[in-house]
């Protein structure tokens, strides 16, 4: 069940991705599927926050262009770095939830930038992508990114809670007892 | 973890290599799955916007009859002009016993979704294989060109938009018929490139395919002259050039179905 459940969040989450750009421009600046990431990611299971982070990012290289397999990459990469911090630190707080999502969107724009530059040797990043044409403008990008995603995951972090009710209660239980044990 | 992200650098590597790399078995199964849904809420949405914006555009609707009625006078006069300059030409061209100018079939279709990241100027459409649509099509609208094919599905096909950075037509001004490079820009612009600084460019200038890059057709409107960049020290122009087709809100749009081959035999016919 929660698998199926985390699946659909997944093609959710992928679908509003693909359509809402069209009548919402701001909405290039939020990438769903890598905060669906975070989220699962958070829940201490890096195998889960792992497959999510590959399933959502390669489901994103598909909705959104470019070489296929980039998103995925840095996506499952970032599913697995932030569910290993998340068991290492407490992030349990809804506010260092949400520098979690700034800090991986700032991550999954430098990674997947870089690795367009890496794949695609023989053009100059600018002529290749946009946004990047000088450090400035680069850095510049991914602050916009990382609000952009930082204000949707707040959203989407409170819909996801209730749809995940219950796991995020065996999950608080866990954590007291560890503490009291 | 070690596994997966093998995977995916293999995947990664094998795709950057690929020339038409945007055609892919994953992106076409996932495209597949999610285009007809993303078509039928679109439509939902498209809709209720369209509601709310008739409701709107009613309160202005008389003073804008009365401009249009004006129009399309101007119009109509100006179509008899081009007609008497058709005449001629035809009379001409037979005269000089100059080939035709092709013409091809063309299929309209509807944007059913666009941009779905900061990176890349792509539209989906919902014409695929099944009726016609092959990679490198030319799309264009009434206005002027919008993109081509670059990946197609049974019922859906995405368009690499003029103004995506990684787009490229071959392009020159229609009076001076100067050639040279067109790429997009971030602004919903494009830039050309490899004009002489010799040559004589005026702002408003139109810009038309040259047919060389074997993907649009030649003599189709790209766009005008927006602004001309100048270095001093740079042997050629730059300049930005307004697309001639609304790139970045375009909802219908219309297919030329021809084929690389086909513009390759117009070239040996010239």
């Amino acid at each position: 069940m929660q698998t199926f459940k985390l699946a659909l969040t997944v093609i959710v989450a992928l679908f509003i991705q693909y359509l809402f750009p069209r009548y919402l421009p701001f909405f290039q600046y939020i990438d769903l599927p890598l905060i669906v990431t975070v989220y699962v990611a958070l829940q201490r299971a890096p195998m889960l926050g792992m497959a999510t982070g590959c399933a959502a990012g390669l489901g994103s290289d598909a909705i959104v262009g470019g070489i296929v397999g980039v998103g995925g990459f840095s996506r499952t990469l970032i599913g697995y770095v932030v569910a290993m911090v998340s068991i290492k630190f407490a992030l349990e707080n809804p506010l260092m939830r949400l520098a979690v999502v700034a800090i991986a969107s700032a991550a999954n724009t430098v990674l997947f930038v870089g690795l367009h530059q890496m794949l695609r040797q023989e053009q100059v990043l600018e002529q290749a992508l946009p946004h990047v044409g000088s450090w400035g403008e680069f850095g510049k990008t991914i602050g916009l990114k990382a609000l952009g995603d930082t204000l949707a995951g707040l959203a989407v972090f409170m819909v996801l809670d209730r749809v995940f009710a219950e796991q995020r209660a065996n999950r608080r239980m866990a954590i007291k007892r560890r503490f009291y044990e | 973890m070690a596994f997966l992200l093998l995977g995916q650098v293999a995947l990664m590597s094998t795709n950057a290599r690929q020339p038409g790399s945007e055609q892919s078995v994953l992106r076409t199964w996932i495209v597949t799955v999610l285009a007809p849904m993303v078509n039928v809420a679109g439509g939902a949405l498209s809709y209720i916007k369209g509601g709310v914006a008739s409701y709107v555009d009613l309160r202005n609707a008389r003073q804008e009859n009365l401009d249009l009625r004006e129009r399309v006078q101007q119009l109509n006069d100006e179509a008899n002009t081009l007609r008497e300059r058709a005449a001629e030409y035809e009379l001409l061209r037979r005269q000089l016993a100059l080939p035709a100018l092709a013409e091809y079939r063309q299929l309209s279709a509807n944007v059913i979704a666009r941009d779905a990241s900061l990176w890349f100027r792509r539209l989906t459409i919902d014409r695929g294989t099944v009726d016609g649509v092959k990679l490198s099509m030319p799309v264009t609208t009434s206005g002027g060109i919008v993109g081509r094919v670059i990946s197609v599905g049974l019922k859906w096909s995405v368009v690499q938009v003029i103004t995506d950075k990684q787009a490229g037509v071959g392009a020159m001004l229609q009076s001076s018929r100067a050639m040279g490079e067109l790429r997009g820009l971030d602004n919903a612009r494009c830039e050309m490139k490899n004009i002489s600084s010799s040559e004589n460019v005026q702002e408003g200038e139109s810009v038309v395919t040259t047919g060389l890059d074997r993907i649009y057709p030649k003599g189709l409107l790209v766009g005008v002259v927006e602004r001309v960049e100048d270095d001093p020290n740079a042997p050629w122009h730059r300049l930005i050039i307004k697309p001639a087709a609304p790139v970045d809100r375009v909802e219908h749009v219309v297919v030329l179905l021809v084929e690389q081959r086909d513009l390759k035999m117009d070239e040996n016919v010239k």
